[in-house]
């Protein structure tokens, strides 16, 4: 299923992507269910926790600079401004901004009467305030559970508001009951700059290439590396302009960061702006970072600079790289994150030489916008080893059930709420919050390091491990951690 | 001993009658039966105690909300309005047409109803309910601890049967997990021929009875002009008389029941059969060419 550009709402994931929450069996099975049209979501009997797409949609989108969130919705749905928040200050901070601000949003607080008489006018008021106070150059309205039942007509009161008041006034369909897959929000955020902000390309400029990702730490080193191939990075969208991201169809390329990020917005501005994705493994650890870099050559004509870039670079860290493989080689490593990010990291820890010995992404796509399994699944998958994955949709119990039984060397996470309860279990533990780590050469090398460091110095999982008093009970713990996960076969890998 | 409070609601298809036939019914189970009744319209359009309050309900429990920011700041007699033989009249009210959500508004007004005790002292709650059951708002009366006695008012009408039996799969429904049952079928006539028969059997194979066959009668619309029940313009007239007498079976009704909705060929066959739809094939028969 192509992407729309033509309707107000992105179709969700699971209906054009085939995307799960709930799965368990090995990578290679995965990838053959995927490519075969037969992966189907495992329901679950029991559920502990799920995540809502607004919140990644109004996270994405308050992170341009000059922007502003209306949420429509009851003032619990804003309750995932508190995390937005704290990365948006993360990001000022690693730019160096004395005078950090935080996320302009603002809550409708739809009411028991916004519900029964509509919200409609609140939610003008609720855009009103947000230009008076803010005084952005567009506003974003995202959509909730409850604006969404009640069939508020959001389209038509902001297309009112938009002539009062000058700026686009952008709807970003985002209910939370729509997708069970958090990552549907980035879609819709995405869906909202495609079809109001991007414009149409006044100039076409080879030399600039869109770098989708979270925060950009990594800007110095991806524009020094870019450098080398006469090449320029755009980041975004996170601390970009309304007016930068109007002309993101001018660029000769975009490439992401992440597989399930970054795969509408490239994808989008290909079939709407001719701009190519460049579809790749991602660039962490070196096997990654080749082909991302070579595809990106491929695709602007700069095959000969990236070689000759890819040459140096081994030449300069092979032995450092050999001492890490070393000192790794055959550690037990456990990895939890979101599905790219997963099969990317796993692939990376595995060429480490360390034995990946279970996968859990958070949902998985069975495919990507531009066809095909995600190239990060199929790469695990054409190995000899065959992994043990799981998606676990950030059910805690499965995780520490799983952890418990299998009791790694390293717990690799990136998500902070699942990533301390490894640390809780006496497990060494790295989160990745930050999307440049590993990346590229160096970036690789100093991931490394991390790990060793990790392995040597654990005495906060020792000793914390001592002090906790884990919420399950023993008889959980006796269970398969799969237990609650309804299987078509019913023949769970037996997790020993 | 506390007598117990019986909770009816009329359900129909839109149009059929069930403001007016239940409010003229009410009436004389006020007048004639000394029962102490509190109506409750479910109608976004307030229009439902129009004819016991001789004018348009002004303060529907919504609307008001509204304007005071929640019905946590309402009081019951901000809401309740005795008219006609001291029946107690509330409007739920609701948003204008095509916005917000006018089911949960019904959902807020019986919560604000009940909570602050407004069935205390009468003998009957009276549920009127739009037409169409669209969504759970308007199943709010047949739902557990609510309306146990359901009537359906229809017609020898294709449409007005087709809605009474979809009716009776809601009951169906909620009769399992709370109390509620089918109290009959009330027949507010159109003048269809074999309509008495018609709806009778209807009202069998749904494993209920036709209650009452109110005849149509002109009295009625003059009533409805004035912003009356015939009982009260006309207490004289035959069809008081009949109000009478379906009061008097609504209040001695013990024949409560499970209804047996039926499949849409069934219904259609039962039309065939009362001769309210051709037979296609006979049709096409007399059709052919000699």
């Amino acid at each position: 299923m192509p992407i729309n550009l033509n309707r107000s709402q992105a179709i969700i994931r699971e209906k054009r992507l085939k995307s799960i929450v709930g799965y368990q069996g090995t990578i290679k099975d995965l990838a053959d269910k995927s490519r075969s049209g037969c992966l189907k979501n495992a329901g679950r009997g029991f559920s502990q926790a799920t995540n809502c797409n607004s919140g990644c949609a109004q996270g994405y989108l308050s992170s341009i600079v000059d922007a502003a969130i209306v949420n429509h919705g009851p003032v619990g749905c804003a309750g995932d401004v508190a995390g937005s928040n704290s990365v948006y200050q993360w990001g000022q901070h690693i730019r160096g901004q004395e005078h950090k601000r935080n996320v302009r949003i603002v809550n409708t607080n739809m009411s028991e009467n916004a519900v029964v008489f509509g919200g409609e006018k609140i939610l003008q008021d609720a855009v009103r305030t947000a230009y008076e106070r803010f005084h952005p150059k567009a506003i974003f309205v995202t959509t909730s559970c409850a604006s969404g039942i009640i069939g508020d007509d959001v389209e038509r009161a902001l297309k009112d508001t938009e002539a009062e008041l000058g700026i686009p006034v952008v709807p970003v369909f985002c209910d939370g009951f729509r997708s069970q897959i958090w990552a549907s929000g980035f879609d819709a955020a995405f869906h909202a700059l495609l079809t109001r902000i991007v414009q149409t390309p006044q100039e076409k400029r080879p030399e600039l290439v869109n770098v989708i990702n979270f925060y950009a730490s990594g800007r110095d080193a991806v524009a020094e590396i870019f450098g080398h191939l006469g090449l320029v990075p755009q980041f975004g969208i996170p601390f970009s302009s309304i007016s930068q991201l109007e002309h993101w169809s001018e660029a000769a390329a975009t490439i992401s960061i992440c597989g399930t990020l970054g795969g509408y917005m490239g994808n989008g501005l290909e079939q709407k702006f001719g701009v190519p994705y460049v579809t790749a493994l991602q660039p962490h650890g070196i096997a990654g970072f080749d082909d991302w870099l070579r595809k990106l050559g491929e695709t602007v004509g700069k095959q000969q600079e990236v070689e000759a870039y890819l040459a140096a670079q081994k030449e300069l860290v092979a032995g450092e790289l050999a001492e890490i493989k070393r000192k790794l080689q055959g550690k037990r490593v456990v990895v939890g994150m979101g599905p790219s990010f997963a099969h990317n990291y796993i692939r990376l820890l595995e060429d480490f030489g360390m034995d990946v010995v279970w996968g859990f992404s958070w949902h998985y796509d069975a495919k990507h916008d531009h066809g095909g399994c995600p190239s990060c699944t199929l790469d695990l998958a054409e190995k000899e080893k065959d992994i043990p994955v799981s998606v676990s949709d950030q059910q805690n119990h499965e995780i520490i059930n799983l952890l418990r039984k299998v009791q790694p060397d390293l717990y690799v996470g990136r998500h902070p709420g699942q990533s301390v309860w490894a640390t809780k279990l006496g497990i060494p533990t790295i989160m990745i919050s930050d999307e440049y780590s590993a990346f590229g050469y160096q970036g690789t090398l100093d991931f490394g390091e991390r790990i060793i460091d990790a392995l040597t110095n654990n005495s906060l999982a020792k000793n914390l491990s001592q002090r906790i008093k884990l919420p399950y009970t023993d008889w959980w713990f006796e269970q398969e951690p799969f237990t609650f996960l309804e299987s078509e076969s019913d023949e769970y890998v037996t997790v020993r | 001993m506390t007598k117990k409070l019986r909770q009816i609601a009329f359900y129909g298809k839109g149009g059929i009658g069930k403001s007016t036939t239940s409010q003229n019914t009410l009436a004389q189970l006020a007048v004639n039966f000394g029962q102490r009744i509190m109506i409750v319209g479910c109608d976004p359009k307030a229009d439902s105690t129009r004819l016991i309050l001789n004018t348009k309900a002004q303060q529907a429990v919504l609307d008001l909300a509204a304007k005071r920011g929640s019905v946590d700041n309402l009081e019951l007699a901000d809401v309740i309005a005795p008219g006609f033989g001291s029946i107690l009249c509330v409007e739920s009210g609701g948003p204008e047409p095509g916005v917000g959500c006018a089911g949960r508004g019904i959902i807020t007004s019986i919560n604000f109803l009940e909570e602050n005790g407004a069935y205390e002292n009468v003998d009957f709650v009276s549920y009127d309910v739009l037409g169409d059951v669209v969504c759970g708002g308007f199943a709010m009366p047949i739902r557990e601890n609510k309306a146990q006695e359901i009537y359906i008012v229809c017609s020898g009408e294709m449409m007005a049967m087709y809605a009474a039996n979809n009716i009776a799969r809601g009951i169906l429904k909620y009769a399992h997990s709370g109390g509620v049952r089918l109290g009959g079928l009330i027949c507010n006539s159109r003048n269809v021929d074999r309509e008495h028969e018609l709806i009778s059997e209807l009202a069998r194979r749904l494993n209920t009875k036709m209650i009452h066959f109110v005849p149509r009668n002109n009295v009625v619309q003059h009533a409805e002009l004035r912003r009356m029940t015939v009982t009260q313009y006309n207490p004289e007239h035959p069809q008081a008389e009949e109000y009478r007498q379906l009061a008097e079976k609504i209040y001695h009704n013990d024949k409560l029941t499970i209804p047996t909705p039926i499949s849409m060929d069934e219904l259609e066959q039962l039309l065939i059969e009362f001769g309210v739809v051709e037979d296609e094939e006979k049709v096409l028969q007399t059709q052919t060419p000699q």
